[in-house]
């Protein structure tokens, strides 16, 4: 296995590099090398999470030996919190290569699709792995340009606009990250992450240290679209063909947003109440103000990916909570509760809104809208997207026993015993919220009487959409047993604990 | 034990299995459906003579191999699935699958006529595991995932084909949604005071805060689910657009028993309450009785109607739990019982009706107690019974709570010098239930026939037995409350106590039936041959001879009097729905949150730059 861990970046970088040359002159290559790279990734992760025993595996890229303690080459890290991250993209992302082959049909340049599409996980897969924090930059810098494209990918003028506004907000959040990133290099003289978190451990200009944070904070709010940074993703995801939407909200904004902070913040940087505030702030706007802008939307997709915002406060939130609780010496077992909780929900969010976005490409590939208005009736013509839809509109609204339920409550359990009562109200009030936005979309799509017009009978998608579709949706009843300590063990709590050793970290990987 | 464990497992598993089956072979599905509720019933008596218990995991013992994955995983959550078996759980679980048995029993035919129903059988399964499990779970945080799903279960169990059925279905789900939420706080609360879920460990005193705080989150919950003042308004919609089977199962009888069995475990077991806490009980008992039976006389549509009172109901239930005697307690569970039996058969009479008619207006209907005699016999049951007459079992129940609020004004307190205020607001209370149920036997039954329907016919057997069973439980509920039923079923729930007032309940009915054959006799010697004739006498109304008069008529007067007159108003524009008015306050917050989202792009930049300065202000500045 340890010799394996770059693969996570070879395969799907090589099937980029592959795909545009050979899937020029044999038909269905691009879809059959993108379906098996992820299929092998998704298998390597599982292996990992059953039999590793989640220990932390550190590859040095070619070999080299850190001189003295101090790294001099890059490391790419396996540990409990990036397997974690790396089986939520990869699973996802095979569930929506699977899903494309139907749906992609009626764009052209179908090879370049894939290319973009291994490009972009490459890229997540990478910032999730190393440990180096200017490869980090150079990663995400992938993803996102493949990003960029792929919003862009109908060349329409909607698509169009969205992606150059997603590409000039991306753009003030690269260079501002990129900035955080020199002046770190400027203050510490190393960019390997556990060395940094070294170096600053032991000189301490705190000052130097929180301007820093501050401006990484925001170039990583701009990716993980936290409000008010977050103007740039209701085009952009809305815009993108449904199945990449499904990869942006359901994988993109926490691989390169979320995950990031969540790593510099807890292992990289000594935990600070100042920060630990600011997340938790950041966090609980995101919560409210995104569920409040979502459940005006006619546009399903812009509901969606309004929603998301919304979503992703909760994890914010739990993720600040944990901080907060750890840095004012609380109780340690609710810390982890609060932050086992964002995590869960992160998975959670990954699967719900994946899915609810590829049941938007399927409403929109039947009926040609995406306009709630012009919908209704099609619980009837559409068994499979209506089930599947409402499993994912139960789960995100917290209705038990689907597993958006079991995350929220871990967080608002854990807001209340950590005595956050203004969080916990908000964070009920929000779901309550959500469920009212869900039960309007399945209202509008799936029930009232049919108002859809158009030309063609509507029918249930083909084979290969509604199979992502079924899995995806049972998915959401399945990982409700992440709840239950003998699954937990294997796949949620060795995330936990990465975290919660906050900056021994360090210490793990370059051996001080 | 094992008992316990198959009556919450079967017919979930039973249920989950169904869904494979195409909803074509509706029949046999309502047939298995039927087979499982009797087994669940049968299942239901065993567990109703056995001592009370508490018991964990190890009644799954039989079905999960010992050193299996699945067990070890399993295990580590005992103490979340502790279940309680208690006098109190007991006799909610036997009410929750006797009723499931009569109302499957009348699916079978009922439900195969709906069309653009999909799945009843499986959810209605579901549903019955789901009320159980509730019912028996001890650790809180269990009963919430079952009370949750059971939320899940009522949505499913109306179908949205056209917009006022899906607003239902939405207002419905959003209404029992948001209170699952906020019981979650007050849950969490419990936990963090008593660092335990279970509730058989839990007494915790209202004295502090977060006390009161987790007692009324968990009342939200369970006035919800019983649909109590404020939050009962999915009720009137639900029942209007539901079929007559889904109204009659949840919110007439399983979702009353779960409301109330939970306000007796907050009342009785978990919380010992404050008399401030009583008077807010007890406030909202009488309202709800107050505004539901004000609304419901102005109902034209008969299933909304029931609705409504399928409301003021569960004030007088409230009413006895907020005494919080054992005398109270006993008679708002007593209620709550007869209340599930008369509504679930209004609601199955109600849906006869209307399959046979297929109209829902009073205004439309008439006569049709020639055609559905016993339909009408049972419906006139059912209604003297909700409406509080002796002998019948709401007046026996009814009569408690009265002698349990005359009691209870004999203890200090400031909610005990206003009994007579409760007493006499749940007097009125009944006696609008009876003047809006005359206009609901007379419009469907009495009258001059509707010419359309010359043509209806009683209805099939199966669709006869549910409602025959229910009445003559009705009656002996009430004959036999004093000197069997209340002892036998209540005492061990609550404790024995004393009947403040003298009631031999089986004395008088033997009057009430003497006097009746009585009259019989006078009337079938026939010397009544020459009687008065006179015009109507209509409550002074001004009488305009017509071929056929709409009952709704008379209570336009109601409806049009001064002061009543702009609160039904009001009410008609939803200004006392709690739903509407959040509905309307979060649009427009939405509303002022999007102007700001213009689009354009410099607008957007400047908000990162303006979060980013306003981080570095306050952090560099300090």
């Amino acid at each position: 296995m340890d010799n394996l861990v770059i693969l996570f970046v070879i395969v799907p970088l090589g099937s980029a590099f592959l795909i545009p040359i050979i899937g020029k002159f044999i038909p269905h290559f691009q879809k059959a090398l993108s379906l098996l790279a992820l299929l092998f990734l998704c298998t390597l992760i599982l292996n990992y999470l059953f039999t590793g025993n989640s220990q932390c595996i550190i590859y040095k890229v070619a070999g080299w030996e850190a001189v003295e303690n101090v790294p001099i080459g890059i490391y790419l890290v396996l540990d409990g919190l990036s397997a974690f991250l790396l089986l939520i993209i990869n699973s996802i992302g095979f569930l929506v290569v699977f899903y494309s082959f139907s749906y992609m049909r009626k764009y052209t340049a179908e090879n370049y699709f894939y290319t973009l599409l291994c490009l972009m996980i490459a890229g997540m897969n990478g910032v999730v792995l190393t440990g180096d924090l200017f490869n980090l930059y150079v990663f995400l810098e992938i993803a996102v340009i493949a990003s960029y494209a792929l919003v862009a990918f109908g060349i329409e003028k909607d698509e169009l606009e969205a992606s150059f506004k997603y590409q000039v907000l991306g753009g003030i959040a690269s260079l501002l990250i990129l900035l955080g990133i020199s002046l770190l290099y400027w203050q510490t003289k190393t960019l390997n992450m556990a060395d940094i978190s070294h170096v600053i451990s032991t000189q301490a200009d705190s000052k130097t240290t929180l301007f820093i944070q501050i401006i990484l904070i925001t170039g990583f709010g701009i990716k993980g679209a936290m409000i008010p940074f977050h103007a740039w993703l209701p085009d952009a995801h809305s815009s993108a063909p449904s199945p990449i939407s499904s990869m942006l909200s359901g994988v993109l904004i926490k691989a390169i947003g979320i995950y990031a902070i969540i790593r510099l913040f807890y292992n990289m940087f000594a935990i600070t109440y100042e920060i630990a505030l600011i997340i938790t702030v950041i966090g609980t706007l995101s919560m409210v103000i995104g569920g409040l802008l979502a459940i005006g939307q006619w546009d399903l997709k812009r509901l969606l990916a309004y929603s998301s915002i919304s979503q992703m406060g909760y994890v914010v939130i739990g993720i600040g909570m944990g901080m907060l609780i750890l840095i004012s010496n609380g109780d340690k077992m609710v810390a982890s509760m609060a932050v086992a909780g964002g995590l869960f929900h992160l998975i959670n969010h990954a699967v719900f809104k994946g899915l609810l976005f590829l049941n938007a490409g399927a409403i929109e590939y039947a009926t040609g809208t995406r306009d709630l208005k012009q919908m209704g009736g099609l619980a009837k013509d559409m068994p499979v997207t209506s089930s599947t839809s409402m499993s994912a509109s139960m789960a995100i609204s917290g209705i038990p026993p689907f597993n958006g339920f079991f995350s929220k409550l871990l967080i608002i359990i854990a807001a209340i015993k950590g005595q956050y009562y203004l969080l916990a109200a908000l964070a009920v009030l929000v779901s309550i919220i959500t469920l009212a936005y869900f039960l309007k979309f399945q209202r509008y799509a799936f029930f009232n009487k049919t108002k859809y017009t158009g030309s063609a009978l509507v029918k249930e998608v083909p084979f290969t959409m509604a199979f992502s579709m079924i899995v995806m949706g049972v998915l959401c009843l399945v990982l409700s047993l992440l709840i239950f300590p003998g699954i937990r063990e294997i796949i949620l709590s060795p995330a936990v604990e990465v975290l919660m050793e906050t900056t021994e970290y360090s210490s793990k990987i370059i051996g001080l | 034990m094992d008992e316990a464990g198959y009556i919450i497992l079967l017919p979930i598993v039973v249920g989950v299995i169904l869904f494979i089956f195409p909803d074509k072979v509706k029949i046999v599905k309502g047939l298995i459906t039927l087979i499982i509720s009797l087994l669940t019933s049968f299942f239901a008596i065993r567990l109703y003579q056995t001592e009370s218990t508490i018991v964990d995991l190890s009644i799954f013992s039989g079905l999960i191999a010992k050193d299996s994955l699945l067990y070890e995983s399993i295990s580590g959550i005992g103490t979340y699935c502790q279940l309680n078996i208690d006098p109190l759980s007991q006799l909610i679980t036997l009410g929750i699958s006797f009723f499931a048995v009569i109302i499957s029993i009348y699916s079978i035919t009922n439900i195969t006529k709906e069309k653009k129903l999909y799945h009843f059988f499986p959810f209605f399964l579901i549903t019955l595991g789901c009320a159980i499990g509730a019912v028996l779970s001890d650790n809180l945080i269990l009963f919430l995932i079952f009370w949750g799903i059971l939320g899940f279960t009522l949505y499913k169990l109306i179908k949205g084909y056209d917009e006022e059925s899906s607003a239902a279905a939405k207002k419905t789900l959003i209404l029992i949604g948001a209170s699952d939420s906020v019981m979650i706080i007050g849950i969490a609360l419990i936990g963090m005071i008593a660092d335990t879920y279970n509730m058989s460990e839990l007494n915790i005193s209202t004295s502090t805060g977060i006390g009161i705080m987790a007692f009324l989150t968990l009342l939200v919950g369970s006035f919800t689910k019983a649909g109590a003042f404020p939050f009962h308004t999915w009720i009137p919609d639900y029942t209007k657009k539901a079929p007559a089977p889904s109204s009659a199962y949840l919110p007439a009888s399983l979702d009353k028993l779960l409301g109330i069995y939970l306000l007796a475990r907050l009342c009785t077991d978990i919380f010992t309450l404050n008399q401030w806490l009583s008077l807010i009980i007890l406030t909202l008992g009488v309202t709800t009785i107050i505004i539901a039976v004000l609304l419901a006389l102005i109902q034209h549509d008969y299933k909304r109607l029931l609705g409504f009172h399928a409301v003021s109901q569960v004030g007088y239930m409230v009413v006895g739990f907020g005494l919080g005697t054992p005398l109270g307690i006993a008679a708002g569970l007593f209620h709550m019982l007869n209340h599930a039996l008369y509504k679930s058969g209004l609601f199955l009479s109600a849906g006869s009706v209307y399959q046979q008619t297929g109209k829902s207006d009073l205004d439309e209907l008439g006569g049709l107690s020639k055609s559905m005699p016993l339909t009408f016999i049972a419906a006139l049951v059912f209604a003297l019974s909700i409406s509080g007459i002796p002998p019948l079992n709401g007046f026996a129940s009814k009569w408690m709570i009265y002698q349990g609020i005359i009691d209870f004004g004999k203890q200090p307190g400031i909610a005990n010098q206003l009994w007579i205020i409760w007493l006499a607001l749940a007097v009125i209370g009944s006696a609008l239930t009876l003047a809006s149920f005359i206009k609901f036997i007379t419009g469907i039954f009495m009258g001059r026939r509707n010419p359309e329907l010359e043509s209806v016919k009683e209805v099939n057997i199966l669709m006869l037995i549910p409602k025959i069973i229910l009445a003559l439980i009705c009656i002996s509920f009430g004959a036999f409350a004093t000197g069997y039923f209340v002892p036998e079923i209540f005492f061990p729930v609550v404790g024995k106590f004393e009947f403040v007032g003298v009631w031999q309940s089986s004395f008088i009915s033997l009057l009430v039936v003497l006097s009746v054959i009585l009259g019989l006799l006078i009337y079938l010697s026939g010397n009544i041959k020459n009687f008065r004739t006179a015009d109507s006498f209509v409550g002074g109304e001004k009488w305009e001879e017509k071929a056929a008069f709409p009952v709704t008529g008379f209570y336009d007067t109601i409806r049009n009097a001064k002061v009543l007159k702009t609160i039904y108003d009001k009410a008609e524009k939803g200004w006392f729905d709690i739903y509407l008015l959040t509905k309307h306050l979060v649009l427009s917050s939405n509303k002022v949150l999007s102007k700001v989202h213009t689009g354009v792009l410099t607008d957007y930049a400047i908000w990162i730059f303006a979060g980013l300065s306003i981080m570095l202000i306050i952090y560099l500045s300090v």
